[in-house]
């Protein structure tokens, strides 16, 4: 917004005696008297006034200008429900995370290897793609694999009872409708799978997304799966890496707000040592804690596999158990289907209020995908 | 690089080479204010110039799963596994290893871990229909000598191991030819064989498969206990390597591991992968753990099995963790033939065995 003087609607002779006197952008000017200027700038008090009402004016229509592009708090909660959150298919973690993971924002995912973080990111890529008319987001994922985790193997089988679950669930014609469009073959064709080995390729295609999302709008998630392993592979100067990052955290960060998506990461954990006492932490530093924008730590505890949120801005720390399934990633509390058309004949299912943050008006609560055993 | 290939205005290309910058990774590895300040770009020319180089740089577009699943991009997603020789196994693992990433194989001394490489290293030289990929392997030895004569005796035994292979096709392979076997005494000579002598193997086609047995011994040995993060540096660069290695040729890495004891409380900072119960874990720790894609862990049991005159000890055969497993167990057996998983319902409990 910042104008230069030479830019300026004047007239050339006054420009060139403004820039002489070592004025040269609009705001060295805007708040001067028009006498102080007459003085400093050699030129008559006709002139100053005459400058200064010109560059005032150009300046409010700039100030007006950048006020179109903002938002009062108002539109941007409304605009938030009406994104809506993407689903984990626990019911329990969705209600942590009010509602889901939350489209816009980055999302974190930290943990010790084999806890569930590639499952929940498959799952999540599966889940995007539900109906709208379900409570999803019709989206579509794409993945940036990094460690050789995503086996479409496993995605298959999520991609397989995610669909039987909404046929469970369809009840009027525009879900069974719906559902004609969310095949197997359907969900696995919009996941995109792009493999990195190293860094570098990482960045690329990070400089890459932007372009990829806006030529192909139903994007609604990217995964990262991890952003530590090429990131704590060969590098000697850490003064680099952490530039790095951070400047990766921007851009992902602007790319999930500008293009309206969900960002995934994943982020391994390493042992950290003080006052004799050593424990569990995230990996990659402590600059890089600032990164995303809410962040999920995955944890073992006993034999059971807990989830808890860690940062978030808008929704309490919370911990909550899950369980891996053949069909994904699921509430603790649900048993194990054996066959998975099979509804289980009893289970302990109690339906969560909505939170607040998470009463978008497509969010219909008798709809979500995972309480088929009300329907069976 | 050559800049003239970017298809970009010249002025951002003179730009870049008056900057000096020689490299697509220098710039990309620049963010968008530092490029500006170098080449005295605007932001808009900047966002051009990383764009392009990153297409440029980029070695393949993004598939769609469905495309990995319909079998059209082999390199990275090969389809198929490597079979382990034995159907219950093979059906445990859901088609054996995976061809892309580390597979650990981690149990106390005397599991059977070298009989899973052993075998492992005969399987691959059958061709893709039976299960294996058509070449060689290479075995490197860090703790005992290579283990020549059981090989031999495997040999021998393949018939009995493999009864629906044609016997002219077992006899037609020449197994001791296709392995090569590496003695690597300490770290440095493991380094040098994984970066040098390992790629001019896969790189000819001679060897699909690798197996180091075992990652613990070297790592274990050559560091003290207040030399974690320098082991930590070397285990990220040997595994680096191999991760490097698998996905570059499509083939399977197997290290087998050893245990260590837990001896104090449950404290905060170990991660025990779940596995409640057990006194052991796989040793090395998380740096380790990090880099693994399938872990598996092999426990002896105290009883016997006995199965047409020959009885062996009875082994299970766990998941700890792998994307596509669930964690479960099988029971197996080592036989003269080889190892061979035991099916559920031929399970019959025998008192354990007189040692």
């Amino acid at each position: 917004m910042q104008r230069t003087v030479s830019s300026s609607p004047l007239a050339p002779s006054v420009k060139v005696k403004l820039i002489n006197a070592g004025f040269h952008t609009a705001a060295d000017l805007v708040d001067l008297l028009p006498l102080q200027l007459c003085q400093e700038a050699g030129i008559s008090q006709e002139e100053a006034n005459e400058v200064l009402q010109a560059l005032r004016h150009d300046s409010r229509l700039c100030q007006e200008r950048a006020a179109e592009g903002c938002i009062t708090a108002l539109e941007l909660l409304h605009c938030e429900q009406s994104q809506g959150s993407l689903v984990t298919f626990s019911s329990e973690l969705d209600a942590v995370l009010g509602g889901g993971v939350s489209v816009g924002k980055t999302t974190e995912i930290c943990g010790t290897p084999g806890i569930g973080k590639t499952q929940l990111c498959i799952q999540l890529a599966v889940d995007v793609q539900i109906p709208v008319c379900f409570g999803g987001l019709g989206g579509k994922a794409v993945y940036i694999d990094t460690e050789g985790g995503f086996l479409v193997q496993r995605a298959a089988e999520m991609a397989r009872a995610a669909a039987e679950h909404c046929a469970l669930l369809a009840e009027d014609t525009e879900q069974r409708a719906a559902l004609e469009d969310f095949t197997l073959e359907k969900i696995l064709s919009n996941i995109f799978l792009i493999r990195c080995h190293d860094y570098v390729e990482l960045l690329a295609e990070t400089y890459l997304l932007p372009n990829l999302l806006q030529k192909c709008a139903e994007v609604k998630l990217v995964v990262i799966d991890s952003i530590a392993f090429p990131f704590r592979h060969d590098f000697e100067d850490f003064s680099q890496r952490t530039r790095l990052l951070n400047s990766l955290a921007q851009q992902l960060n602007q790319l999930a707000n500008q293009q309206q998506t969900a960002v995934v990461l994943t982020n391994q954990m390493t042992t950290k040592v003080s006052n004799g006492q050593s424990k569990l932490v995230p990996a990659l530093g402590e600059s890089w804690g600032h990164a995303a924008t809410e962040k999920l730590i995955l944890h073992w505890e006993e034999d059971k596999r807990l989830a808890s949120l860690y940062k978030s801005p808008r929704q309490m720390e919370a911990t909550v158990q899950y369980q891996i399934t053949g069909q994904g990633f699921r509430d603790a509390s649900v048993t194990l289907e054996l066959r998975p058309c099979d509804p289980p004949p009893s289970v302990s299912y109690k339906p969560h209020p909505p939170s607040p943050s998470a009463s978008a008006p497509a969010w219909n609560c008798s709809k979500r995908p995972r309480v088929e055993a009300q329907h069976s | 690089m050559d800049w003239g290939r970017l298809k970009l205005n010249p002025k951002i290309t003179n730009a870049v080479k008056k900057a000096s910058v020689r490299s697509a990774k220098e710039i990309l590895s620049l963010s968008g204010p530092d490029l500006q300040r170098l080449t005295h770009l605007s932001k808009g020319d900047v966002h051009l110039l990383h764009s392009a180089v990153a297409a440029e740089y980029r070695k393949a577009r993004p598939v769609t799963a469905l495309e990995l699943s319909l079998g059209e991009w082999p390199s990275l997603e090969p389809g198929h596994r490597l079979s382990f020789a034995c159907p219950v196994l093979d059906d445990f693992l859901r088609g054996g290893l995976p061809l892309n990433g580390i597979t650990e194989l981690a149990g106390e001394s005397a599991a059977g871990k070298t009989q899973f490489g052993l075998q492992l290293c005969l399987s691959v030289q059958y061709p893709q229909d039976h299960g294996g990929l058509g070449t060689g392997a290479v075995y490197i030895c860090t703790e005992d000598s290579f283990p020549i004569k059981r090989l031999r005796q495997l040999i021998t035994q393949q018939s009995r191991l493999r009864p629906h292979v044609p016997p002219a096709l077992i006899h037609s392979l020449r197994f001791s030819d296709n392995i090569y076997i590496e003695h690597t005494a300490d770290l440095e000579a493991l380094q040098t064989c994984v970066s040098q002598r390992v790629p001019l193997l896969l790189e000819r086609g001679l060897v699909r498969l690798v197996v180091v047995d075992s990652v613990a011994a070297l790592f274990r040995s050559e560091f003290q206990a207040d030399e974690a993060i320098e082991r930590a540096r070397h285990l990220l660069a040997f595994s680096r390597n191999l991760h490097c290695l698998s996905h570059t040729y499509g083939a399977p890495v197997l290290c087998i591991n050893q245990v260590s004891d837990l001896v104090d409380s449950p404290n905060p900072g170990r991660c025990d992968y779940g596995l409640v119960g057990s006194k052991v874990l796989p040793a090395l720790g998380l740096a380790w753990a990090n880099q693994v894609l399938v872990r598996l862990m092999l426990r002896r049991q105290e009883r016997c099995l006995r199965v047409g005159g020959q009885t062996s000890t009875v082994r299970s055969l766990e998941v700890v963790f792998a994307p596509h497993l669930p964690r479960t167990s099988c029971l197996c057996g080592v036989w003269e033939e080889g190892v061979k998983g035991v099916p559920r319902e031929g399970l019959r409990e025998k008192p354990p065995c007189p040692i």
